[in-house]
């Protein structure tokens, strides 16, 4: 089904509407908010990762000339508040700290040079408590506990062992019996590594307080309503009296969905009554903002001889942290993948270590999944001699099929997707020595949750389109498209408003593959009234029946008799004096149905025998994206993610003392992510059937392309050199150790998770 | 953050005057890339700072069959790995000068500034060792001259007295069929510390025997050093490839390394062992040979070969 040809404004490459005030260096960002008398804020990390506070002395920071206010944990109110499922943390430690880098105190100070000085001058005293930092050792029943008091939180109800946050499952059919009748049971344990979101701007806020009494916060993040809900909460005051202004977004991948650091500003804007900033250093982002941690994952399935996949187990355990930052723990229904497996038992634990808590990162916990499920399906290919392309087209979903969360499969590209990487990319394929080909097939839904929009009439027969979602990798410029398609004017007659939480409707985060498909379906309904209701003026003041009417190019007109009508300027003009005044349309919805996205990719690499290092020299991605809104703007989405993905398998890992848990390389110069001198060429294909619901019909694109990358090479890699590393990042160290065979496969004790559910 | 006075000379003199004057408390910085970060981060928190920059004179490159290479103190990074003189007679250096850091950095930070960093990971450092580099140090009681191999004392400490400048560094001209490379082992193609680094520089005889072999390494041990065992392994040989896998296997027993966040220990020496092979074929292959940039660059810091 070809869609191209019937739009005016989508299919087509738009420029940003922000392009201009960002090339320039004109775009504001928090860290670019002055106000008068602004004072600055630095904050003093824990040095420990499990201890009581004895005592913090701030007397002598709080004597340094310049110095405006000092605060602790206990200055706050006694509220412990969760960006997870569960209650389990203060906004600062009161008592004890739970890893190395919390924020223990904070100072505003005349500038950034004093404040420093202030925290250097704190003194705390720890008094230390057994910790644990590996996840598998912190289930265990003789180690440390994280939180005690687990049992109290509130939110706390569906955990299962010790040190377990969260433990979500999902089962059909009977498992045991069709792991019993399968010919080959395969099963695999794979670990994949901390992961850091990477933003090119770090956190920053601006807190300032009106003379009326009302905070306002201007800040760096994807959810301008969460922060000001969790600033309500912690500092306990109305979300009324709080003012959440979203400035540009430096990058964020999930880290900036919640409230982070914006509460200590806050807090001594508050006390001070002057307006404070705070800007996080690379090495704060590092240690103190969640990161994703490494996740290790059970695998087992039962397979037919002709590759019919009939049974699955998955045992996922996330390693949380010290706190929920995040979920609960996501990918329990990424644990059979893109395929038809009418058999299952799909655990997801998260378990809390004292070290960094845990936060979001473009779909959370699915690129984990997806290494191991990938992973897994050439291994079972290689077990039962079968073609690895052969087996995913076998074991796919189809349409009408039921998904793991009950839901039925409605039409989709994921066929199509296969089909064109396997053409693109020539599988299978002889190559020369040291050389191989990979496939991973990447599955996600397009992301749901409250939107809004409202759309109103400019004189000038322009819009004026205004949504509560943080522009993130210009979906404010797809949104505009929506509009002016649904509106049928150009895309230069949509002027996208400025907003904050005041101004603004409600809506939810910027995030998890939603703005496009669920704020732009918003912004699709909001122009259909819009367009509804100049139709009914028209109507009124041509005297001719609404059904007569026709809208087009910025005006409605007699659909007999062309040249009649009214153009969108005449009738903003007439609406001011009309019966139903100037004229708005709006739309508001709490969710969308399930619509899945699909993604199939492959790569070919060249592997060192001699250093173990692995070359990416193709990279190829197909995606059905339903219809793309606009296509530069989806494939940037769709080389963001593959490059993303690219550095989780081969060079990116957060790594943890594993005595402390302290990060081990806070820094871009430890923390490598992929440069242009490392990457492939690009290569994409658009696959277009259009979603049954989504704007236009077109489906979210954001977070499948990330999935991808580090089974799809790490295949590539047992294809070119017959060694299969289940640990990522597939480091050259790594990669040689399996090719001198001392690589051990990664233990991990199921038994004791089935006997603690009573599975025998 | 952390004031100090910032002095800036106009002579070598002048600065020698100035480091005499402020003693112990004074740093000395050229293109000052490690130093800001350093000073940023509080590792180093002088009360003053001699800025180089605007020293006339000292940012030659010189060459002449005689006396070889001349490399003044200011010299960047970015114009060693311009010169065409480096690219075509010591490509080892040239190859280390390209692997370094990023274009931005190379144009500030000054050779003689990695020198007396003293970092076992500097990039430039293996192949000023394999091309025996001589230091022209000038103090207080005038001028000396020392192998750059007896300058590295620790990491970050060299043999540098108080108020002595390295002004000039010197490479003897590289005998006849001479060849030569540097391998940078990174992760990453660019902007990246080296977690190994290997030159091997081989001269060799009319009849195909090694003349010399200079083989040195970086970020296996607390200095840049040469791995005498191994050089000696081949000189007077056939470097054919088992002489060159027992050179090699010498030179990985030479060192030190540490396992750090970087890469574990045991995998450094089997690096090094790797990248000495690959750098000695590669200079024996090109020795005599004028090979393109293009090459040296490629094989200095690709991920995979």
């Amino acid at each position: 089904m070809t869609t191209t040809t019937q739009f005016k404004v989508l299919e087509q490459n738009h420029p940003r509407v922000d392009a201009y005030e960002k090339v320039t260096g004109r775009a504001t960002y928090a860290s670019d908010v002055y106000l008068p008398g602004m004072l600055a804020c630095k904050l003093l990390p824990s040095t420990r990762n499990h201890a009581r506070i004895v005592s913090i002395d701030t007397s002598a920071a709080a004597a340094l000339p310049g110095v405006r206010c000092v605060i602790t944990g206990t200055d706050f109110p006694d509220i412990r508040f969760g960006s997870g499922a569960l209650r389990d943390r203060y906004v600062m430690p009161r008592e004890v700290v739970n890893f190395v880098g919390e924020p223990v105190a904070a100072v505003a100070a005349d500038d950034e040079a004093t404040a420093q000085e202030a925290i250097d001058l704190i003194k705390v005293e720890y008094e230390d408590i057994p910790s644990v930092v590996n996840p598998l050792a912190a289930m265990g029943e003789g180690a440390a506990s994280v939180h005690p008091d687990l049992e109290s939180y509130e939110g706390y109800g569906f955990t299962l062992g010790h040190n377990v946050s969260t433990l979500l499952d999902a089962d059909r059919g009977d498992v045991e019996q069709a792991f019993r009748d399968a010919d080959v049971v395969v099963e695999d344990v794979y670990r994949s590594q901390g992961i850091n979101q990477g933003f090119l701007e770090p956190m920053a806020c601006v807190a300032d307080v009106e003379p009326s009494g009302r905070l306002v916060i201007y800040a760096s993040t994807q959810g301008p309503y969460q922060i000001r809900a969790g600033l309500a909460a912690v500092l306990e005051i109305p979300v009324s009296r709080i003012r959440v202004v979203p400035m540009e977004l430096g990058g964020g991948f999930g880290a900036k969905l919640r409230l982070a650091f914006e509460a200590f500003p806050a807090l001594l804007a508050m006390r001070t009554g002057r307006p404070v900033k705070l800007v996080n250093t690379r090495e704060e982002v590092f240690t103190m903002n969640g990161p994703r941690l490494p996740v290790t994952n059970y695998i087992r399935s039962g397979v037919m001889n002709d590759g019919t996949i009939v049974a699955r187990e998955a045992y996922t355990i996330f390693d949380v942290g010290a706190y929920l930052g995040a979920g609960p723990n996501s990918g329990i229904g990424h644990g059979i993948g893109a395929y038809r497996i009418p058999n299952f038992r799909l655990r997801s634990y998260g378990v809390y270590t004292n070290k960094i808590y845990v936060g979001s990162y473009r779909a959370s916990g699915v690129a984990d999944m997806t290494f191991a499920v990938e992973s897994h399906m050439d291994h079972i290919a290689h077990q039962i001699g079968m073609d690895a392309y052969d087996l995913r087209l076998h074991n796919a979903l189809r349409e009408g099929d039921v998904s793991v969360s009950g839901a039925v499969v409605p039409s989709n590209g994921l066929i199509e997707t296969l089909e064109a990487i396997k053409e693109k990319i020539d599988w299978p394929r002889q190559l020369e020595d040291g050389h191989g080909l990979g496939l991973a097939l990447c599955e996600w839904r397009s992301g749901s949750g409250p939107s809004t929009a409202a759309i109103s009439v400019n004189d000038d027969g322009t819009v004026s389109l205004l949504t509560g979602s943080t522009d993130i990798s210009g979906s404010d410029t797809s949104l505009a498209a929506i509009a002016a398609e649904a509106l049928g004017i150009p895309m230069g007659s949509v002027v996208v408003a400025k907003r904050d939480t005041d101004m603004a409707p409600y809506t939810g985060q910027s995030g998890g593959s939603r703005v496009v498909y669920s704020q732009g379906t918003a912004v699709q309904r909001a122009a259909e009234e819009t367009v509804q209701k100049l139709i009914a003026l028209a109507a009124e003041r041509l005297g001719v029946p609404e059904d007569a009417l026709g809208c087009e190019d910025g005006r409605v007109y007699v659909m007999d008799n062309e040249p009649q009508g009214l153009t969108f300027a005449q009738l903003a003009a007439a609406s001011i004096t009309s019966r139903g005044g100037p004229i708005i349309g709006t739309a508001s919805l709490s969710s969308m149905p399930y619509t899945p996205v699909f993604a199939a990719q492959a790569a070919e690499v060249k592997v060192d025998r001699g250093t173990g290092q692995v070359k990416v020299l193709r990279y190829i991605q197909a995606q059905d994206v339903g219809v793309a809104i606009n296509p530069m703007a989806v494939e940037g989405q769709l080389d963001g993610g593959v490059v993303q993905g690219i550095g989780r398998a081969l060079t990116e890992d957060q790594q943890f003392d594993p005595d402390t848990g302290a990060v081990r390389n806070p820094s871009f110069a430890s923390y490598l992510m992929p440069l242009a001198i490392d990457l492939p060429e690009s290569e994409v294909v658009l696959i277009k059937v259009p979603a049954e619901d989504g704007p236009f019909g077109a489906r979210a694109v954001a977070e499948p392309p990330g999935f991808g990358p580090p089974a799809a090479i790490a295949n590539a890699v047992y294809d070119a050199v017959g060694v299969r590393v289940k640990q990522l990042p597939l480091s050259g160290e790594r990669v040689l150790a399996a090719l001198n065979g001392d690589y051990d496969d990664i233990p991990f004790d199921v038994e004791a998770l089935r006997l603690a559910e009573g599975i025998i | 953050m952390a004031r100090f006075d910032y002095l800036e000379p106009h002579s070598v003199d002048e600065a020698l005057q100035m480091l005499a004057e402020h003693g112990d408390k004074t740093r000395l910085v050229a293109g000052s890339t490690d130093f800001l970060v350093r000073w940023r981060t509080g590792v180093w928190r002088p009360e003053s700072v001699v800025c180089m920059q605007h020293v006339p004179g000292l940012d030659y490159i010189n060459w002449n069959p005689d006396d070889g290479l001349s490399i003044g103190a200011m010299a960047s990074v970015q114009d060693i790995e311009l010169n065409t003189e480096v690219r075509s007679r010591y490509p080892a250096l040239a190859a280390g000068a390209t692997s370094f850091a990023g274009v931005q950095v190379r144009n500030l930070a000054t050779v003689a500034g990695n020198i007396c960093n003293a970092s076992p990971a500097g990039d430039t450092l293996p192949a000023l060792l394999a091309y025996n580099a001589q230091c022209r140090i000038i103090g207080p009681s005038g001028e000396r001259s020392l192998p750059l191999d007896e300058l590295f004392v620790g990491p970050g400490r060299t043999a540098l007295a108080a108020g002595e400048i390295l002004t000039e560094i010197r490479l003897p001209p590289p005998a006849p069929n001479t060849g030569g490379l540097y391998i940078k082992h990174s992760p990453r193609g660019a902007m990246d510390i080296s977690a190994v680094g290997v030159a091997s520089v081989v001269s060799l005889n009319d009849d195909g025997t090694c003349a010399s072999a200079r083989i040195a390494l970086g970020s296996v041990a607390p200095t840049p050093l040469r791995a005498y065992g191994a050089e000696g392994r081949l000189v007077s040989q056939t470097p054919d490839a088992a002489n060159i896998a027992e050179a090699a296997r010498l030179a990985s027993q030479s060192c030190n390394p540490i396992a750090d966040v970087r890469s574990g220990a045991d995998y450094r020496r089997e690096m090094v062992r790797v990248l000495t092979e690959r750098t000695l074929q590669h200079g024996v292959a090109t020795a005599g040979d004028t090979p393109s940039f293009d090459d040296i660059r490629r094989l200095a810091v690709q991920t995979a070969w």
